[in-house]
């Protein structure tokens, strides 16, 4: 039989073996228990358990006010319970209880996490891409300081990345005693560039195939691509469950999302005087759906005026302002 | 050119000032000479006719004093004034003449267009210059002229006879009104017969018009009425216009019965709108025969998409120093104002061609979207919705280009669209074409008929 006690933060704090057949385990605040528990939900002589011979454990309330639970349910004074494993409230103190006969699942594969055997390379490949990336930009520009206008952008990035991994390579210290600065800086790194890189080349797609859907879909892409790396470097620097630290990397992406909407709510729609152009023209492109002809464009523009006729009656029912002064 | 884009000429009505010129509109250059001095024709002493300098001095003792011209007209003028709802201060004000019989008034379109587009929320008042005031209603409206006939039961006024010639230019003229609500006020000047390049027939006073006398008689020497005040050009001094008068019998003709009152707003801006679409199939859609083009490095561009069409070539300041842009801009200086602050029935059409100076592929393309980026439009949500846009790969004559089209309706004038259609030539990665054909106020199929015209005659031959 083995008892193991944990905190309410979930952290063990007891972990004790008991063996042979007729063993007892008094479980109290007094001093003659074999767990002594400090808790004052507790009674001093609180519950008794009793390994059988059969390998299975007998609870005993021993008649306390606040009773003695397992797995939730409470434990009858005169009659007691018998199992072979579970969770043992006493006061509000937890105490799990392990016996020969609880089933053990088959070991877990080793399995090495790709990237921190690769984190080096990783590292580097990450934060050379960012670097590309903001160079490519730059270039693209074409300013007449190419060289100063280049090396402004690349420090620009570098420091960003530091801070960035810096800032979690601290979590990690405090939280699990190790900077992991590759780990963070490849997770930190290969996000920016994949989205950054990913932008770039959804504008030729969309150009290439004239639908501008490509950027909702980019927008999504690094909505999921944001979730990702939190996630990833809340698993790193925390001691927190999957689920926790997805929630948390969830939260903070709702967050980004959310701020990013409202400061370009201003551009949205009902702004009656935004010209919208499809998707930016790539030069020299081999295109890979047929151009239209004259004629069929111009059917389209019959449409475009039952659209503006939409449009029309949408902002007299948003606004009837102006017609409800005429009549 | 930076220059031109501050002078725009507003409308004279009172409070309710109204830019008629686009603010990019280059015309306003022409109208506003900076620099040099106007050129006096110096008479030769020896031609100089003694009859004739006598005649001139008779002549402007006659005239000489603009004393004797307010005191003939004091009875003819009157302010119009534009109440909201209940409201005893006014809204807006202008002014107006009685013609005919007296029992008509003349006045600006724009004057009493708030009355004419909510005549449950405006109503309209005289007072002239003895204290009498009563209500006024509108017998008739001419959008295209910016004229309106009104009346008043019982009013009636000393009429002032009406000259239909257009005064010769550097006659003397006189305007009167109530500027700045100031009260009557005469302003001395020079007419200087029609404004040039225009379609609009609008007469080019040089003298003093401010807010307020819209609607008011513009006067020659011997009294009688040549035009109605209407517009002025701010920042600049003494640049006035005037509608001709020959306009007025018409609408006169038309203004003997009163506008129904039991017509509702949205009949009234039917008529409006029909008003409009009429000017514009005569002057917007006017073809002129073969759509004359311009060449330029390969590019045939169209020009006088219709007869009134003005442009200009200019080597155009480039956003990027390996970028050489050349411009040619197109465009009809025709503005009504169917509403303060709504202009409708313009015409702008800008060809651009950036030329690739050493640039990669990559960097000219950058560029080149730079420049497609579609500038903002101007409208106020009251007046306008927003635009619904489509987006093409299209095959031109020549060449392939993405072009994106957009339209907006007007929220009062169902009849009426704003198109802004913008082409951007794809096929040569060292030379790109930026055309962009601006349509404000027009109809939906005039406007696509020019669409077509202006697609069709873009080519490009490498």
């Amino acid at each position: 039989m083995l008892i193991e006690q944990t905190d309410p933060q979930g952290q063990r704090i007891l972990r004790q073996r008991f063996a042979g057949a007729g063993t007892e385990c008094r479980v109290g605040r007094d001093l003659a228990c074999d767990i002594v528990v400090d808790d004052e939900f507790s009674a001093p002589q609180h519950a008794l358990l009793t390994l059988l011979a059969d390998g299975r454990v007998s609870v005993r309330d021993l008649g306390t006010r606040n009773g003695t639970r397992v797995d939730g349910n409470r434990v009858p004074v005169d009659a007691g319970a018998v199992i072979e494993q579970g969770e043992i409230i006493v006061g509000r103190t937890r105490l799990h209880v392990r016996t020969l006969r609880t089933p053990l699942r088959p070991e877990r594969m080793f399995r090495r996490d790709f990237v921190r055997r690769h984190r080096t390379v990783l590292a580097a490949t990450g934060v050379s891409a960012c670097i590309a990336y903001g160079g490519f930009l730059r270039w693209l520009d074409a300013p007449p300081l190419l060289l100063r206008s280049i090396t402004t952008a690349v420090l620009l990035i570098l420091a960003l990345i530091a801070l960035w991994t810096g800032l979690w390579a601290l979590i990690s210290k405090l939280n699990q005693g190790s900077w992991k600065v590759r780990v963070h800086a490849t997770i930190a790194s290969i996000g920016v560039a994949f989205c950054a890189w990913g932008y770039w080349l959804t504008g030729l797609l969309a150009f290439a195939v004239q639908r501008s859907v490509f950027v909702e879909t980019g927008v999504a892409v690094a909505g999921a691509v944001t979730l990702a790396v939190l996630y990833m470097h809340v698993r790193e620097a925390t001691r927190y469950e999957p689920r926790t630290s997805l929630a948390l990397a969830g939260t903070a992406t709702l967050v980004i999302s959310a701020v990013a909407w409202i400061t370009t709510v201003g551009d949205g729609d009902g702004d009656v005087n935004r010209v919208d152009l499809g998707p930016e023209v790539r030069l020299g492109v081999q295109r890979v759906v047929p151009n239209r002809d004259i004629a069929d464009y111009l059917a389209e523009v019959d449409k475009l005026e039952r659209a503006a006729g939409r449009e029309r009656q949408k902002s007299l029912l948003d606004a009837p302002r102006a017609e409800a002064m005429a009549e | 050119m930076k220059l031109a884009r501050l002078v725009v000429a507003v409308l004279i009505c009172g409070s309710a000032t109204a830019v008629v010129a686009p603010a990019e509109d280059p015309r306003a250059s022409t109208e506003v000479p900076t620099g040099s001095p106007p050129a006096q024709q110096v008479p030769d002493a020896d031609a100089v006719d003694a009859a004739a300098v006598d005649a001139d001095i008779a002549n402007q003792e006659l005239s000489g004093d603009a004393r004797v011209r307010l005191d003939a007209a004091r009875d003819a003028v009157v302010q119009i004034r534009g109440f909201f709802d209940k409201s005893a201060s006014s809204a807006f004000h202008g002014s107006g003449f009685a013609v005919d019989d007296g029992r008509r008034i003349v006045t600006n379109y724009h004057v009493v267009a708030q009355a004419v587009l909510y005549p449950r929320q405006y109503r309209l008042e005289f007072l002239a210059s003895d204290g009498r005031k009563g209500p006024v209603h509108v017998l008739a409206i001419d959008v295209r002229n910016d004229l309106a006939v009104v009346a008043a039961e019982t009013l009636e006024l000393q009429p002032l006879k009406l000259r239909s010639e257009i005064p010769a230019q550097g006659e003397r003229a006189w305007s009167i009104g109530f500027p700045l609500n100031l009260g009557l006020a005469i302003t001395e000047g020079v007419a200087n017969g029609l404004v040039e390049n225009s379609m609009e027939q609008r007469i080019h006073y040089t003298g003093a018009i401010n807010g307020g006398m819209s609607g008011g008689p513009a006067l020659d020497a011997r009294g009688r009425v040549y035009g109605v005040n209407v517009s002025l050009v701010t920042g600049r001094q003494l640049v006035g216009f005037v509608v001709p008068a020959k306009h007025i019998p018409a609408l006169l003709a038309r203004a003997s019965e009163p506008l129904d009152p039991t017509l509702s707003a949205q009949q009234l801006r039917k008529r409006v709108t029909a008003q409009v679409l009429a000017y514009e199939a005569e002057v917007l859609e006017a073809p002129s025969g073969a759509t004359r083009t311009q060449d330029v490095r390969g590019y045939t561009l169209p020009m006088q998409i219709s007869r009134h069409v003005e442009c200009s070539t200019v080597d155009e300041p480039s956003p990027h120093m390996r970028v050489r842009v050349e411009a040619v801009s197109c465009w009809i200086p025709a503005r009504i104002s169917v509403q303060a602050g709504v202009n409708v029935a313009g015409f702008s059409m800008q060809h651009r061609i950036l030329q690739s100076m050493g640039l990669h592929p990559l960097q000219f393309e950058r560029q080149v979207n730079r420049l497609a980026e579609a500038p903002r439009r101007s409208g106020a949500p009251a007046y306008v919705a927003p635009f619904a846009c489509s987006d093409a790969l299209v095959s031109l004559d020549g060449f392939d280009a993405r072009i994106s089209t957009c339209l907006r309706q007007y929220r009062l004038f169902a009849g009426l669209f704003d198109f802004d259609v913008t082409v951007v030539g794809v096929d040569d990665a060292k030379q790109a074409l930026v055309s962009r054909l601006v349509l404000q106020g027009v109809g939906f199929e005039s406007g696509k008929r020019i669409m077509e015209r202006y697609l069709g005659a873009l080519q490009w031959t490498p």
